[in-house]
């Protein structure tokens, strides 16, 4: 979610199969460079593979160009790599949000082959994504600060959580402004 | 949209949300007939006033909704013939579930939310899956946009857990304004990302003094 020169990306703790929860503390949100995040819902080894090479492919980038890749950038990694797939894809959706240009917040998100949809206001995907949709349409506000966009951030991705059986044990969220991040675990129904 | 030869039901979409009160029952749907990708039209009622405290709306195919409506409203007539009385919210709650689980090996394809006052005065508000399984609660929504709109009405009025001992009251403490205010951000919400959802928005509150109804315009994409 964009707030006023700063971002937010949050996920839940939950890792399952089917009906058995593996673990409680699984990371879905992962750092790419201080100015740049991205979330992977969906197959976890997929998440974790996805991760590694684009980790692998932004370091070589940092190598050459001796910089960090600009959100947009990135996402039209992330979208070829996708597509490289496409009949035989990675299981995940991307969730990507960054502070490109003038720390201008970025963000978009992607289905499994690479349709990138960029987003002014927020992105969602996952098991809950219908109900994250209603709920961030309901409490978003353009050009909240970060202390109120975490607030909303965590409202809403709790409320849409609770709602879902295969989602929950916790939120993880990361407020990105230009200066610093904020990293807080959010605490919520444990089932 | 089913190539099956078989396949009877469609589904026209639309959301129906129901919040109780202390002494009102807000009950709102609503007004797009759609079938597919298209719109029948923009200006088609889910909802149906059963008893003069007790309002009924339904999403789905409405095909069998209009069926199901007929059916309790003749059944309330014969009540009131019978009794002398219109029939109580929650003795309509048990009919109508009784009347989905008479169909339950070739169900009614209708999400129902019932709303009104009970013998006491105070809002009540049933929730229906398709065969008749119902709930008392406090808010309720069903439809197309019942994923969107659920998160927030949990959000927003916060039912004290079942669990609890001494028993408390699932009605909300917010006004009957404020709960009219809510279900418009809601139903404005849902429209936007829902694609069966839209048009106008019939909002019915039912309380002491009666019956009120107000038409809102939402966004016609």
């Amino acid at each position: 979610m964009v707030g006023k020169n700063c971002f937010a990306i949050a996920s839940d703790r939950r890792l399952g199969v089917q009906l058995q929860t593996i673990a409680t503390d699984f990371q879905r949100v992962f750092k790419i460079h201080d100015k740049l995040y991205i979330g992977l819902s969906g197959l976890a080894t997929d998440a974790q593979t996805l991760y590694q090479r684009l980790v692998f492919r932004h370091k070589l980038y940092q190598l050459r160009e001796e910089r960090d890749m600009k959100p947009e950038t990135f996402a039209s990694l992330v979208s070829a790599m996708l597509y490289e797939r496409r009949f035989g894809p990675y299981f995940c959706q991307p969730v990507i949000a960054g502070l490109g240009e003038n720390d201008e917040p970025f963000i978009c998100t992607m289905d499994c082959i690479g349709a990138k949809e960029l987003a002014k206001d927020f992105v969602v995907s996952g098991t809950s994504s219908e109900s994250l949709y209603g709920a961030c349409e309901s409490m978003y506000k353009p050009n909240m600060e970060p202390e109120e966009l975490f607030e909303t951030v965590s409202q809403a991705l709790m409320a849409s959580v609770d709602r879902d059986c295969l989602a929950g044990w916790g939120g993880h969220v990361f407020i990105v402004t230009p200066t610093e991040v904020q990293e807080r675990v959010v605490k919520g129904r444990m089932d | 949209m089913s190539r099956r030869g078989d396949w009877v039901y469609e589904n026209n979409g639309g959301t129906c949300v129901a919040i109780a009160g202390a002494d009102y029952c807000v009950v709102a749907a609503d007004t797009r007939l759609s079938v597919g990708y298209s719109i029948l039209t923009r200006d088609h009622s889910k909802i149906c006033d059963l008893a003069d405290k007790c309002v009924l709306a339904s999403s789905g195919f409405q095909g069998d909704i209009k069926a199901l409506h007929k059916n309790l409203a003749a059944r309330e007539l014969l009540y009131q013939h019978q009794h002398n009385k219109r029939m109580s919210c929650p003795a309509m709650a048990q009919l109508l579930s009784n009347t989905l689980y008479y169909k339950r090996f070739f169900p009614y394809y209708a999400f129902n939310v019932l709303g009104g006052l009970d013998s006491e005065g105070k809002g009540c508000v049933f929730t229906y899956d398709a065969v008749g399984s119902y709930e008392r609660t406090g808010y309720s929504a069903q439809g197309t946009g019942s994923t969107l709109i659920m998160p927030v009405l949990d959000n927003q009025l916060k039912s004290p857990s079942p669990l609890l001992l001494p028993a408390r009251d699932a009605v909300t403490p917010l006004s009957e304004s404020e709960a009219v205010d809510l279900v418009k951000d809601v139903f404005a919400s849902a429209t936007e990302r829902d694609i069966y959802t839209g048009d106008k928005l019939e909002i019915v509150v039912i309380n002491k003094a009666g019956t009120t109804r107000e038409y809102i315009e939402l966004r016609k994409d």
